[in-house]
Order: C-alpha cells, then sequence, then structure tokens
C-alpha cells in the first residue's frame, strides 16, 4: 500500500490492529534480518568462529566451591616452601621471609642500626671467626646503608632522617617476629658489596677516601666500604691504594699528619694513648691486622709479638666500630673517635705494652 | 581487495565512486533526520531529486520487502519480489545496495559482499548520521586483521572467561606483613577499566631502567591471567615500591590506604609514556590534566566552597582527590548532628536513631555546610575583612572509581584505637546528592531528595572492599573483590574462596570501591 494514501481516521479498531500488527511484524523482520547480516558477515571475515573454545581444558578452570579448598581446589596453607630472588642481592630468599629480608638488604627501615650496634657489642669480645662473619655481615649492611653500594650515599642519608621519627612510633609489628626476623637470616658467607672505583670521578675518589678504608679487594675488584680503622685491611694497603688511585701526592692518610706527634713521646697514660693511636694509623706496623678479622692479606702480622696484637686490637676495634656506627657513618672525625675510645677504653688497655711498640717504631 | 570482497567492485570504483557511494549512504541508508534526507537530497543534486523523491520500488511501489538501491543508477528495487535482480540482470549493473543495513550485493557472486573501502565510506557515514540524530559515539566490538586471524586459527586453544572460571583470580604470597599490599593489588587488578588497559597493552613505557612501576603492574596482569593456580609472589613489586616511595619501606605492619595512595602516586608519575599528544605531537605536559591512565579512572574534583556570613560572597576551589576519607560515629569528634544548629536526635528531618549508619549518612556529614567558628575567620574578599564563614564540600567532578575511605584508626592527641562501629554500605550507590549542583538545596542543611531518577551518570556499583581485622598495632587485611558481575571472592593472601553478597556486605568495611555503571565517551 502506498503511504501517501493513508488516513487513520477513517479506520476502525480492527483495521487499526491489523496495521499495528503490520508494523510489529516489520519490526521484528528487520530486526532477524540485522542479525542474520552480522553472522554472515562474521562467517564471512572469518571471525565467527573465534568464540569457540577447548571444552575439555575449561573444564580445569571451573570454580571450585568446596569447603577447605579454594577456589581451584588446592588445599590452604601448602605454599611454605615459595622461593623468590632478591632483585638487589640476587640470592635465593624464601618468600614469606621477603620483606625483612629486603629492609635489610637495602639498608632501610629500624633494624639497620640495631644490627651495628650488636656488632659493636660483640666486637668488643675479641672472638672467633663465626661471630666475626656474623659482624661482617651486619656491618656489610651497614655500610650498604652508610655508603649506598648504588652511589645514591647521599640521597639514603637524607632520607633517612625523616625515617627517623617513624622509628620512634610505637611499635605495629608483632614483637615476636621482629626478634625472630634478626636471627634467622641465614647469612653464611661474607658479602661484600663494595664500590666499584672505575666508575668514579678523581673528587669524588678523594672525598670517598678520607672516610673510608678504600682498599680494592682483589676478589671482586671493588673499594671496601668499611671505615678506615677497618679490620679487614692494613694501613699500608690503605695508603697504596690511595697512591694507586690519587696518585703519589695524595698519599697521606689524614692520620699521617700525626707523624710527627709520635717523636713527643709524653709520660701521661692519656697521651700516650692519644699519640699512639694517632700514630698508629700511619705506620708500617698496623694495629688493624688484628687476630679478630679473617684471612686478609696482612703480612706485617709476623712482625709483631702476640701481645702488641691484643692492645692493638683493643685499640683497633673501637676505632672500628666508632667508624661504624651511627647515623652520621663513617664521616666522623678521627680526633673525635680517639677521644672516644680514649675515654672508654683507657682503663682496660695495660700500659706496660705501649712501650713495646714504640720500641719496634723505626 | 578483503577476503570477504569481490572482483566486480573493480569496475564500479570509477570516476567519483566514493562521493556517489557517501550520498546514497546519507540520504538512503543512515539518514540524520528525515528532514536532513530531504534537504540533502534537494540542495546536492537536481537528478537525485527528480527521480528520487521517495524511495519505493519502481517497480511495484512497494516500500517494504528489503528494499535495494542499484549502485550504477538511480533504481529501487524490492529484494523479495526480485525486482531488484531483474534491473541487475537488464543493466547489467552488478551492484546493490540494501537500504536498511547498507550491505552490498553482489549479482554476480550472488551474496553479500565486504568491501574494505566501502565499508569505511559506510562507517564514516553512519557515525555521521548517529551524531545528527543525537545518539553519539556508538561502541563497536574489536575486530582481529588479517594476521591476527592466521594467529587465532594456528593457535585453537583459546581460554574463554565464561562466568564459572578461575581466570583473573591468583592468590598473592604474603612477604612478611605484606598483606596490606595484596589487597590493593586485589582491588586494582579487579577494576575493570585499568584491566581493559593493561590487557589491551596500552602501556608504552619510556623509563630508561627496568624500575617502571607500570610495567611491573602489566606483569601482574598477565599473571593474574595465565590460568596458573599456584599464588603468585609479588617480590618485584615490593622492591619497586620500596624504591619509589621511601617512606614506606620497611619490614613492618602498614596501611592499606597509604599504600594505595603511594602505589596510586607512582603509577601516575610513571604513566607519562601514556599521556595523550595534542595536535602538534607534542606530549600535553600541563600537570593539572594528566590524561594518564590513572587521572583518568581515578582522579576526581573536590569542590570547597567557603561562604562569608556577612555578604555571602562564596570562594571556590577546586581540589583533585584520589580518595573520599570519611568520618566515623565513635570517634572523638562528635558524628552527629549533620548539620550545625541542631540537637542530637533530629535535625531537619534527618534521625540517626533508627539502625546502623550508613555509608550515605557519612557522606552527608562530609558534604554537609560546616561553620568554621570565630577562632578561624577567613579573610573575605566581599568585605575585606575577616569574617565568620561556612565551608562545605561537594564533588564537582565525579571520578570513574570512588574509594572510600572509613577512617577506623585514630590517632588524636588524647587517644590511639580502632574505630569498629559497623557502617552499612550499599551494593549500588547514587552519588547524585552530592554533586555540586545539588549544593545549593542544601545551603542551609536541608537535605533534600532529588527529582533526578532518570539520571544515570552518578550511579556507581561496588566492586571491592578491603577489611582489616584486628587491633591498631597489629592485624590482617583481607579483601572482597567482585568478578563477572554478582559473584564474590574473598582475598586472604594466598587463598582465594567464594563469597556471598551477604558476607560481603555484612563486613566491616574499611576500603570500598565503587565503579561508575554508565561510562559516556567524552
Amino acid at each position: 500500500m502506498k503511504m501517501e494514501d493513508m488516513s487513520l481516521s477513517g479506520l476502525d479498531n480492527t483495521k487499526l490492529e491489523a496495521l499495528a500488527q503490520d508494523i510489529y511484524s516489520d519490526l521484528v523482520e528487520d530486526a532477524c534480518l540485522g542479525l542474520c547480516f552480522e553472522v554472515h558477515r562474521a562467517v564471512k571475515q572469518g571471525y565467527f568462529f573465534l568464540d569457540d573454545t577447548d571444552q575439555e581444558s575449561m573444564k580445569d578452570f571451573e570454580i571450585v566451591d568446596q569447603p577447605g579448598v579454594d577456589i581451584f581446589g588446592q588445599v590452604y596453607n601448602q605454599w611454605k616452601n615459595k622461593e623468590c630472588v632478591c632483585p638487589n642481592c640476587n640470592r635465593s630468599i624464601a618468600a614469606s621471609r621477603f620483606a625483612p629480608h629486603l629492609e635489610k638488604c637495602l639498608g632501610m627501615g629500624r633494624n639497620s642500626s640495631r644490627i651495628a650496634n650488636r656488632r659493636i657489642a660483640s666486637s668488643n669480645n675479641m672472638n672467633n671467626k663465626s661471630e666475626s662473619d656474623q659482624e661482617d655481615n651486619d656491618d656489610v649492611n651497614d655500610n650498604d646503608w652508610s655508603y649506598g653500594s648504588e652511589k645514591k650515599a647521599k640521597k639514603r642519608k637524607s632520607d633517612k632522617n625523616p625515617n627517623s621519627p617513624r622509628r620512634s612510633k610505637s611499635v605495629k609489628h608483632k614483637n615476636g617476629e621482629l626478634s625472630n626476623s634478626v636471627n634467622a637470616d641465614p647469612y653464611k658467607y661474607n658479602y661484600n658489596t663494595g664500590i666499584n672505583y672505575e666508575t668514579l670521578g678523581p673528587d669524588e675518589l678523594r672525598s670517598l677516601l678520607t672516610t673510608q678504608c678504600g682498599v680494592i679487594s682483589e676478589h671482586t675488584k671493588k673499594m671496601c666500604t668499611r671505615s678506615q680503622r677497618c679490620p679487614q685491611h692494613t694501613d699500608e694497603q690503605r695508603r697504596a691504594v690511595r697512591v694507586f688511585l690519587l696518585g703519589p701526592s695524595a698519599s697521606s692518610l689524614p692520620d699521617a699528619d700525626t707523624m710527627v706527634e709520635s717523636d713527643c713521646y709524653d709520660a701521661s697514660d692519656g697521651q700516650v694513648l692519644m699519640s699512639r693511636l694517632q700514630w698508629d694509623g700511619s705506620s708500617d706496623i698496623s694495629p688493624s691486622d688484628s687476630a679478630s678479622s679473617k684471612a686478609s692479606t696482612n703480612n706485617s702480622d709476623s712482625k709483631k709479638p702476640k701481645k702488641k696484637k691484643k692492645t692493638s686490637l683493643g685499640l683497633n676495634s673501637t676505632g672500628g666500630g666508632g667508624g661504624g656506627s651511627g647515623s652520621g657513618g663513617g664521616s666522623s672525625s678521627q680526633s673525635s673517635l680517639v677521644g672516644l675510645s680514649n675515654r672508654k677504653k683507657k682503663p682496660k688497655l695495660p700500659v706496660p705494652p705501649a712501650p713495646s711498640i714504640y720500641d719496634n717504631l723505626n | 581487495m578483503s577476503p570477504a570482497g569481490c572482483s566486480h567492485v573493480n569496475a564500479y570504483k570509477v570516476d567519483n565512486w566514493r562521493q556517489n557511494l557517501r550520498v546514497i549512504y546519507q540520504c538512503f541508508v543512515w539518514s540524520g533526520s528525515a528532514e536532513a534526507r530531504r534537504r540533502k537530497v534537494l540542495q546536492n543534486d537536481v537528478r537525485w531529486t527528480a527521480l528520487a523523491k521517495s524511495c519505493i520500488c519502481h517497480m511495484c511501489g512497494a516500500h517494504l520487502n528489503r528494499l535495494h538501491s542499484c549502485l550504477s543508477c538511480v533504481f529501487f528495487g524490492c529484494f523479495t519480489k526480485k525486482h531488484i535482480h531483474e534491473h541487475a540482470k537488464n543493466k547489467r549493473h552488478n551492484l546493490a545496495i540494501d537500504l536498511l543495513y547498507g550491505g552490498i550485493y553482489c549479482f554476480v557472486c550472488q551474496d553479500y559482499i565486504y568491501d574494505k573501502e566501502m565499508e569505511q565510506i559506510a562507517k564514516e557515514e553512519q557515525r555521521k548520521a548517529w551524531k545528527l540524530q543525537g545518539v553519539g559515539e556508538k561502541y563497536s566490538t574489536w575486530e582481529p586483521t588479517k594476521r591476527e586471524l592466521e594467529l587465532l586459527r594456528h593457535n585453537p586453544k583459546r581460554r574463554k572467561i565464561t562466568t564459572n572460571c578461575t581466570i583473573g583470580l591468583r592468590g598473592l604470597i604474603n612477604l612478611g606483613n605484606t598483606c596490606f599490599m595484596n589487597c590493593i593489588v586485589q582491588a586494582l587488578t579487579h577494576t575493570p577499566l585499568l584491566r581493559d588497559f593493561f590487557l589491551s597493552d596500552r602501556h608504552k613505557c619510556e623509563m630508561q631502567s627496568n624500575s617502571c612501576l607500570v610495567c611491573e603492574m602489566s606483569q601482574l596482569f598477565q599473571e593474574f591471567y595465565s590460568g596458573h593456580r599456584w599464588p603468585h609472589i609479588p617480590f618485584r613489586l615490593l622492591h619497586l615500591v620500596w624504591t619509589h616511595a621511601r617512606h614506606l619501606a620497611g619490614y613492618e605492619q602498614q596501611d592499606a590506604h597509604e599504600f594505595l595512595i603511594a602505589a596510586l602516586d607512582v603509577l601516575h608519575r610513571h604513566c607519562k609514556g601514556d599521556t595523550t599528544r595534542d595536535d602538534n605531537g607534542k606530549k600535553a605536559n600541563n600537570p593539572n590534566h594528566c590524561s594518564c591512565i590513572i587521572d583518568q579512572i581515578f582522579t576526581g574534583g573536590l569542590q570547597s566552597d567557603v561562604t562569608c556570613q556577612v555578604c555571602h560572597g562564596v570562594s571556590t576551589t577546586i581540589d583533585p582527590f584520589w580518595d573520599i576519607s570519611l568520618d566515623l560515629p565513635g570517634s572523638s569528634t562528635p558524628f552527629w548532628p549533620l548539620s550545625p544548629g541542631g540537637d542530637g536526635s533530629t535535625v531537619n528531618g534527618e534521625s540517626h536513631l533508627s539502625g546502623a549508619t550508613t555509608l550515605t549518612d557519612c557522606l552527608r556529614r562530609f558534604t554537609r555546610p560546616e561553620h568554621l567558628g570565630s577562632s578561624a575567620k577567613i579573610k573575605c574578599g566581599g568585605c575585606h575583612s575577616y569574617q565568620e564563614s561556612t565551608k562545605q564540600l561537594t564533588m564537582k567532578k565525579l571520578p570513574i572509581v570512588a574509594c572510600f575511605h572509613l577512617k577506623r584508626f585514630e590517632h588524636s592527641a588524647k587517644l590511639r584505637r580502632k574505630i569498629t562501629t559497623y557502617v552499612s554500605f550499599p551494593l549500588e550507590l547514587d552519588m547524585t546528592p552530592f554533586i555540586a549542583s545539588s549544593k545549593e538545596s542544601r545551603m542551609n542543611g536541608q537535605y533534600q531528595q532529588t527529582v533526578e531518577v532518570l539520571n544515570n551518570d552518578n550511579k556507581y556499583s561496588l566492586f571491592a572492599v578491603v577489611n582489616h581485622q584486628g587491633t591498631l598495632e597489629s592485624g590482617h587485611y583481607t579483601s572482597f573483590i567482585r568478578q563477572h558481575k554478582d559473584q564474590w571472592f574473598k582475598c586472604d593472601d594466598a587463598i582465594i574462596t567464594k563469597a556471598s553478597i551477604k558476607d560481603v556486605l555484612d563486613s566491616e568495611g574499611y576500603l570500598l570501591f565503587y565503579h561508575k555503571q554508565f561510562l559516556e565517551y567524552e
């Protein structure tokens, strides 16, 4: 029928109904046609089959809803043995202990200074190798934090300050877990991160060498990041590395200035101690080759009588401990260290051995 | 030529065929409006005008029966009655177009064909017509390219994410008090828009080092949709977050909300490579108008109006926000009455004696006008002096994902404790009463129900809930997340179990994530 000829006014109900029915069926037909076109196009373009999936394997992924198992049908709590590799130190760590490990590994958080303090306390005991292994590991962590093995030293130090109020907040964690975490770490070998001297400029090297030992390890080819009193290396080594890196003119350790003082031998204990300490820093016979350190390349050990080692050890450990502790890192001045050790260590040190060191001076 | 096309169109593709085809589509297929059609016919071409007065079959006069138009001349014919077929045979015009859906029929192939160039024109004209009709943009499904089809054909083992499928769900190992991180990760990986962004590989990394958190996030989605059943170990994520958000670093229990904000911040900073470029190809470098995915999804605008009590001048500022922190009853600051000057029981029709506090109550309190008091006078620009004022917060721009943070941890000077008041939250939330334009009706603290029932823009659905069990010092975070419309799952670190809607709604609630129900194209 032509549309122009239609007029609704003259129609009765049945005709209207018939019209409505027609319109309705036309609409339905058009809709069906649309669907047909969609399918036709999908088949012709080739993407109709995409909805098909492999029914058998889909069954594996059905959700399980039963008590005692999770949605995959697995029993709870079977994941105790998961491990992961730390991105920082590349060691394999148990997953559930990863966070505390990472905290120490990156040298941040509350525990680093605790470890350092522990180390100072235990290093006073002149103990056996295994304990010193432990110390050195902790020491390494301190050094990571103090110096920043990623050369972010300055940044880390400034970040540390905002963190310190955090430390004084009330303990948020479970106490039991915290103490466990300190003991549970399976550090079994000496891990030295050190600094790669090749990537540093002369100015950086110079400033580094005023605050840390700097001796280049044969194994890792990296600079030792411990303090200038580091028990692992001798002063001779330290001087050698400075000559190597900065040239012959820079061979002086800060202690070399006090070489003059050694000539002024004073009878009083305090001054004996003071000058001996200062002199020790620059002598060929280094007090740093103490028995407490593990195998090092010190060959001047053989020259010294045993009792001398003891005293020097006592001296050195405080110096070393002083260097490693505190949030200021190893940049604390030599004189203050000396002063500190003077106050603390004086009663312990037997005076008689002192002249024997001087006896060997040449 | 596409595989679904045919060679017979080549005879047609001569001279000004594109324009002719466009006219056909514009006038007879996708007419923007009847008037437009009439107008176009009259204006464009006199030839067309004379003959194309109305779309009826030139042989029988019917306008139904699948009318087709010949592409080569002005002829309309029914398909069902084969009138167009006759015309094709007589005139050797091999192509005709279906006026209802715009499909091109080839009489030689005797089938509808899909030619790439012609389809391109058809699509463009359709879009134009929709715009004219006021329909706007319509969603078009993805279609694979030839290469993609090939790949798919060679790899028949496909995973379809049906409603009963575990793909998309995965447990997370607790790395040592990292349950707060696990819950936020679950919430983020189940944010539909974020999931779609990462699964369609939209992140283009421009960071030199491989410490981009967005890349790690992308990797996380791959892990979640890998189909693996054992829990994932998010150790790299932890490492990256600690590297980029130093204030969070440290092995101790932390706040999930704090982690969420820090994570969003780092993701936002690392998303620089994905910001849209302006017409010159330069990146839009305006920090106020970042268009990275994080900002598109999570950033809303909070309007703060300070009204001077003397001159009634209003000073308005709009600040971006990623979450709304809501005070709860039971804290040291009083919750009721919601509006100033009323007593505790009923104020302007609001009664708090009936039943538990709802999320809507908290939102009402958040957006109430607040007298700033005589000790906090604001310098009024109109009066040029310090005057008392009222301040009111409203939502200027609602984000696509709204995160509500119930302030359950009180750290006031007097005490530190956890507020365990139950707050009931709905599955569907309408934010219309809290948006800036509704503010005028609430200037005096009057809360009026808006009449706009048909406005769908502000309707939200709950999709993730993060809960905290325990005390301020030590506790455990778990989360409920929604997958597949009405399926909820409880995520307790490595253990994912099915949960009922009742479990979710009865839970205490600490962080509530709502997603907009209707998304409009811009």
